[in-house]
């Protein structure tokens, strides 16, 4: 068994106003990965060259033992993709799209399928044309879902989603998710759901992956303290800082690497630390973006 | 489980999606024929006037089929977005061209010769039409071929209404200069009131180079999708 389902190494990919640059990521067979990153950021395009129908113009990129884009055929054979710019065919019903998708996959999952068409409350008698957007992405996820693939690639599948068929999808994924040889790699907007279902984090700016990491200890490591700062009193370099904003004697500080002694350098210099806050995925991944374009700019 | 699936192989794959497409052309294909035959029997049975009206039907029944294949089974599958859902599916992006192109031109070649060699027949077995129409009917006919295949290439390779429109407009004003032209052989145009087809080595050219460019740009098409790097 591979230890990477997924395994980018040095790809790059240039367009006349976007370049992904440089991309490394790998992600270790059995894990979820979320994929968050900003309209533009490069998400969409990382997932085409992950599925082989974008070829990179350098670097390689391993799927499931694969080489991409040239094994492509072999490694999407065992591969489910949904994508938010996905469409069935309108003309045709889901039951035509469930026995297409069975007639190519050994794994097809005819129970599995009928228990999912009742969950997502979808009619397979219907056809695409007649169904609403929330109804097209369940049969979307449903086709990929039930040929029970090892790797489940999900670009922004709840995009546009009510609250209540984004609960939906978002429940069938974390019942897939109990699998654990499943690999699920997740790109969205929405860093709510990402930190729902996911052990592991990849954040991507301007066609850059900024960071990746552990989600439990990624959350664990950012923190911000809310100091009481004398006049008088400077704060020493801190190792970790990443902003810091000051209103009178108030001073917010955030951190990535936040351990006891972060705190205690503060209180050693004079100030008084008020309050020491964890972070929401969003807070964090908005700090690290500015932080980066900031830098970027100077 | 499935009990569905075989073994999988590009070339079953390739099948598969070529089955699709027939299967979403289905009505057309039948309506496309059916109106054919009204068009073949305007020819076989009508007057001087019924003849002209039936092989202008028939013509533009003919170009009409090759635009409405190659727009909704190429242009169409990336403007409806359905090109993600395809290309997720266990092919490479050269089975694709190759099951497009072999889906369009057996739905194309379906009706097409089955309302040429009609007309071909028409035209042989009916007393008040000269066979000496015959080559020049066979060139004319055959143009449609070509015609649709130069539709076909640019929307597989740009994947652009706006391309694939302009590649209609450049198609069917070369049929007009067929048509014309085709008329002023002197070989063709001697011998096209004669009571036997003479297939003169000028007419036999024509045809030849017809299919050669059919060939041609079959190649081309493939040439240039292998040197595509997206697909969606």
């Amino acid at each position: 068994m591979n230890d990477f389902a997924v395994r980018f190494d040095g790809v790059s990919k240039h367009y006349p106003h976007f370049t992904l640059d440089d991309i490394h990521l790998e992600l270790p067979t059995g894990s979820i990965m979320g994929f968050i990153g900003a309209n533009g950021a490069g998400k969409s395009t990382t997932l085409r060259i992950l599925m082989g129908l974008v070829h990179q113009d350098r670097g390689t990129v391993l799927v499931l033992g694969h080489a991409m884009p040239a094994a492509q055929a072999a490694a999407k054979l065992d591969i489910g993709f949904v994508s938010e710019d996905m469409r069935l065919y309108k003309g045709a019903t889901l039951r035509w799209h469930m026995e297409f998708i069975a007639s190519i996959y050994p794994g097809w999952d005819a129970v599995y399928a009928a228990d999912l068409v009742r969950r997502f409350d979808i009619r397979p008698e219907q056809k695409m044309k007649g169904m609403s957007h929330g109804q097209r992405v369940k049969s979307a996820l449903l086709l990929a879902l039930a040929r029970r693939p090892s790797l489940l690639v999900l670009d922004e599948p709840t995009t546009g989603l009510d609250p209540v068929a984004r609960h939906e999808v978002l429940g069938a994924l974390m019942e897939v998710l109990t699998d654990e040889r499943r690999t699920v790699l997740f790109s969205s907007q929405n860093t709510l759901d990402v930190e729902q279902i996911s052990d592991r984090i990849t954040f991507i700016d301007r066609g850059r992956i900024i960071d990746t990491g552990d989600k439990e200890s990624y959350l664990d490591r950012w923190r911000r303290l809310r100091l009481d700062v004398p006049p008088g009193v400077t704060l020493p370099a801190l190792d970790g800082l990443v902003t810091r904003s000051t209103s009178g004697r108030i001073a917010v500080l955030t951190t990535n690497r936040f351990t006891p002694a972060f705190a205690a350098a503060c209180t050693t210099a004079g100030a008084t630390v008020t309050a020491v806050e964890t972070m929401t995925l969003e807070e964090i991944f908005v700090t690290e973006v500015q932080q980066r374009r900031e830098k970027e700019a100077a | 489980m499935n009990t569905l699936a075989q073994p999988l192989t590009a070339g079953s794959m390739i099948r598969k999606l070529i089955f699709k497409d027939w299967y979403f052309m289905r009505w057309a294909i039948v309506s496309y024929l059916a109106l054919g035959g009204v068009a073949l029997l305007l020819v076989a049975n009508g007057g001087e006037g019924l003849f002209y009206a039936g092989s202008v039907l028939l013509f533009t029944i003919l170009i009409s089929l090759g635009i409405h294949l190659a727009m909704l089974t190429v242009v169409e599958e990336r403007t409806q977005q359905t090109l993600p859902f395809v290309m997720s599916l266990p092919i490479s992006p050269r089975d694709y061209t190759l099951a497009k192109v072999l889906a369009n031109l057996l739905i194309f070649l379906v009706p097409w010769g089955a309302l040429m060699f009609g007309a071909l027949g028409v035209i042989a077995g009916r007393q008040a039409i000269e066979d000496g129409l015959l080559p020049y009917a066979a060139i004319v006919l055959t143009w449609v071929l070509v015609g649709y295949t130069l539709i076909l290439a640019v929307a597989l390779v740009s994947e652009s209404q706006v391309w694939a429109i302009a590649a209609m407009v450049v198609s069917n004003l070369a049929f007009q200069a067929v048509l014309y032209g085709v008329a002023r052989v002197p070989s063709i145009a001697a011998t096209m009131k004669s009571d036997v087809a003479v297939w003169s080595p000028a007419a036999l050219g024509l045809l030849g180079a017809e299919l050669a460019a059919v060939v041609l740009l079959l190649g081309l098409t493939f040439f240039f999708q292998n040197r595509k790097t997206d697909f969606i």
